[in-house]
């Protein structure tokens, strides 16, 4: 049974719908991947699955029961704009959140000492917000949203601002998350995150789920369009071989030609070898980045 | 769940508690009633009595006046003014007020049309207020005692002319209840009074602290996770009450610290001078002041709380609460005209109106004899419109606490909440 369930899902803010029939399922222990430029509806359909507004068409299911106070102690929201009280100390604004979300004051603590443990900063446990820096504050605020361990966790931009060493260090925390049965809702802008961790994604575009399904399948429908090729030496005559659209040299070596299709990939490793030994060649599949703004790109038009 | 409810409201609390500005605040504004408090016996002690103001006049000039005014001092137990003789002119009276031999000196010149010679008190300072009246009231007597000397009346006439007029004001009580003396009276004004501006900077105060609160909140964002954590409503309740505690005990340090020191020995004699007494004070009052107090707290949090939640930046707070802090001060200023007025008509109309009512019922029942559906007739509006604030200004917090960017017109809200379904 799947943790979440999303189903036909509408929502209108007067005369503009800003969430049009989506559904999806997120399974236990599983990431799923909500993409979308800005302004696409994902904010609102995160709002909806946390029970802060109501879809007027469709339902949520959560375990399989719909929503109500019990379904809202097991949601975890990481909202996309920080915020905590910045005059407050750690340990009592998470405490306090921790126990509007049910939680006994002892195990709150607890946990949090946990958490703090972990993200090597237990000195942080009396300082007040403000005191902190803006990554650390972050790492605050992640531990606000899974303090109370969360069935389903939401999580809006989770890594933006944060060191490439946080940034590992909170995927790291995700993905063990994931492995304890967290189903886990995933909304960035940062496509190598995605690719990374998630199984299953929906790219929305002006409030339609515009692509929906498994990141391998999705990247099935698209065409690999991408050879890249390299060699010591110089290659001269790319661009005559058959089915190649376009030559674009690397600034440190290499070349990355744009093709029609796969099949002449073969040929371009042959016009290659045929020059001298090559030290790389790849035809590339798509990247996530590729396909969204292809798909949200030519939505545009 | 009320855990939840409770759980917001001891957040509140102790924050609240916690904070430099609100224990500073406490700490200064009881000192500042300590003092108050003490103010009579220190006023006592400071003030005239003992210390009589040396006052010159130039040997020899106008004799007959100056001994009545001598006269008239001696007489007095605690006489505020003593006379000191300097020889010479005008000259060496300047002199002597200049090293401050003397508080200051008369001068007098004749008056042909009067009769009475007029006199001036040349002092450092304009504004001698005591020691010039008290002198205005001697020389009044002298020049009485001067006429009715001249007109040769009998020391019984005299006496009979100088008692004053007596009129005595009785309250004329037309329901059961007992007509209240002067005593209380002035005990009930003064009541009314405290209780009119305790409502009204417990409005002001603790409804600022609300919004100010609230808007921080949506400010910083937290509100974000809040609202997925604990419905709006008791989010609202529990601060609004969390903030009401702590109001009510800074209120309670503040009053024990005053009446605390009205208690004091030293204090006891210069309250009876003054005609207060605190056991005067009408019990039934005391209930109808903790009620209207309680009343009009509420009804002006929720309003708070909701222009609270529709603003998104601090900076834009003051402006909206702006139409609140108008009605709190219209309230509290017709309030302050009902004082001396009671049963005008003005009053009798604003006290169904349920902004003002908190102020306006309680003055009319200390002040004045309402009827007892006049009170009741006021007090059902109040409540129902407190019910029907608190349930409109929770709607407007559930939807305005989600809505960023610039302040909503009310259209918007409207419209937010069809789309919220609230």
């Amino acid at each position: 049974m799947s943790s979440l369930k999303v189903n036909r899902i509408i929502k209108n803010y007067g005369d503009k719908t800003a969430v049009n029939g989506l559904s999806f399922e997120v399974s236990e222990g599983e990431i799923y991947g909500l993409l979308g430029a800005n302004g696409a509806g994902k904010t609102t359909t995160m709002r909806m699955v946390l029970g802060l507004i109501l879809p007027d068409e469709g339902d949520i299911r959560y375990l399989g029961k719909p929503y109500g106070q019990e379904q809202l102690r097991m949601l975890g929201y990481l909202p996309e704009e920080r915020g905590m009280y910045p005059k407050i100390k750690v340990s009592d604004q998470i405490i306090y959140l921790a126990q509007l979300r049910g939680m006994s004051r002892k195990d709150a603590e607890q946990n949090l000492k946990r958490w703090l443990e972990k993200f090597q900063v237990p000195e942080y446990y009396n300082k007040k917000v403000e005191e902190l820096s803006k990554g650390n504050q972050q790492k605050i605020q992640f531990i606000a949203a899974v303090i109370h361990n969360p069935k389903i966790l939401i999580l809006d931009e989770a890594f933006s601002g944060l060191d490439p060493v946080n940034v590992e260090l909170l995927k790291t925390t995700v993905k063990e998350l994931r492995d304890a049965g967290t189903s886990i809702v995933f909304s960035t802008h940062r496509m190598e995150h995605v690719e990374e961790l998630c199984r299953n994604i929906t790219i929305m575009h002006k409030s339609n789920p515009v692509l929906q399904g498994s990141i391998k399948d999705i990247k099935k429908k698209f065409p690999q369009e991408r050879v890249v090729v390299a060699s010591d030496g110089d290659i001269t005559g790319l661009e005559s071989v058959a089915g190649v659209n376009g030559v674009f040299r690397h600034e440190h070596g290499g070349y990355e030609l744009k093709v029609s299709a796969p099949e002449a990939g073969q040929r371009i490793l042959q016009h290659a070898l045929s020059q001298g030994p090559i030290t790389r060649f790849e035809i590339m599949e798509p990247t996530l980045n590729e396909i969204f703004i292809k798909t949200v790109g030519e939505n545009h038009e | 769940m009320n855990s939840s409810l409770w759980t917001v409201m001891a957040f509140t609390i102790r924050n609240k508690i916690r904070s430099k500005a609100f224990i500073i605040m406490t700490i200064i504004l009881a000192v500042l009633l300590v003092v108050a408090g003490n103010l009579p016996y220190l006023i006592d002690k400071l003030g005239g009595g003992d210390k009589a103001t040396k006052v010159g006049y130039a040997e020899g000039q106008q004799p007959q006046i100056v001994q009545g005014l001598k006269d008239y001092y001696g007489q007095l137990p605690k006489p505020d003014v003593k006379l000191v003789s300097i020889a010479g002119s005008e000259e060496q009276l300047k002199g002597a007020l200049e090293k401050g031999d003397i508080g200051g000196y008369l001068t007098f010149a004749e008056d042909k049309e009067t009769g009475f010679p007029k006199a001036t008190y040349n002092a450092k300072s304009a504004f001698s207020g005591g020691t010039s009246s008290s002198l205005t009231a001697a020389l009044q007597k002298i020049k009485t005692d001067r006429i009715i000397k001249d007109a040769g009346m009998t020391e019984e006439q005299k006496k009979q002319l100088s008692t004053p007029v007596s009129l005595d004001t009785q309250k004329v009580s037309f329901s059961n209840e007992k007509g209240k003396s002067e005593e209380e009276q002035g005990m009930a004004i003064g009541l009314t009074y405290a209780m009119i501006i305790l409502l009204f900077m417990g409005v002001m105060i603790s409804g600022q602290l609300i919004a100010t609160e609230i808007t921080a909140e949506k400010n910083s964002r937290v509100m974000e996770i809040l609202v997925t954590s604990v419905s709006p409503l008791k989010q609202m309740w529990g601060k609004i009450l969390g903030t009401f505690i702590v109001a009510m005990l800074q209120i309670v340090i503040l009053i024990g610290a005053l009446v605390i020191n009205l208690m004091m020995p030293q204090n006891a004699d210069s309250l009876a001078k003054f005609g207060i007494d605190l056991s005067t004070i009408d019990a039934t009052l005391v209930v109808y002041a903790i009620f209207f107090y309680l009343a009009g707290f509420f009804l002006y949090a929720t309003l708070f709380a909701a222009v609270g939640s529709i603003v998104s930046r601090t900076e834009d707070l003051g402006q909206a609460v702006l139409p609140i802090t108008m009605l709190t001060l219209v309230g509290f200023y017709i309030a302050m005209f009902g004082l001396t007025h009671p049963d005008h008509i003005l009053i009798q109309v604003c006290q169904y109106i349920p902004f003002f009512s908190p102020f306006l019922m309680f003055l009319r029942i200390g002040l004045s004899e309402p009827a007892w559906w006049e009170i009741a007739l006021s007090l059902v509006i109040l409540l129902a419109s407190i019910l029907g604030i608190g349930w409109l200004s929770a709607k407007i917090y559930r939807v305005g606490v989600l809505m960023y960017g610039k302040r909503p017109s009310m259209k918007e809200i409207v419209k937010a909440m069809k789309a919220y379904k609230v």
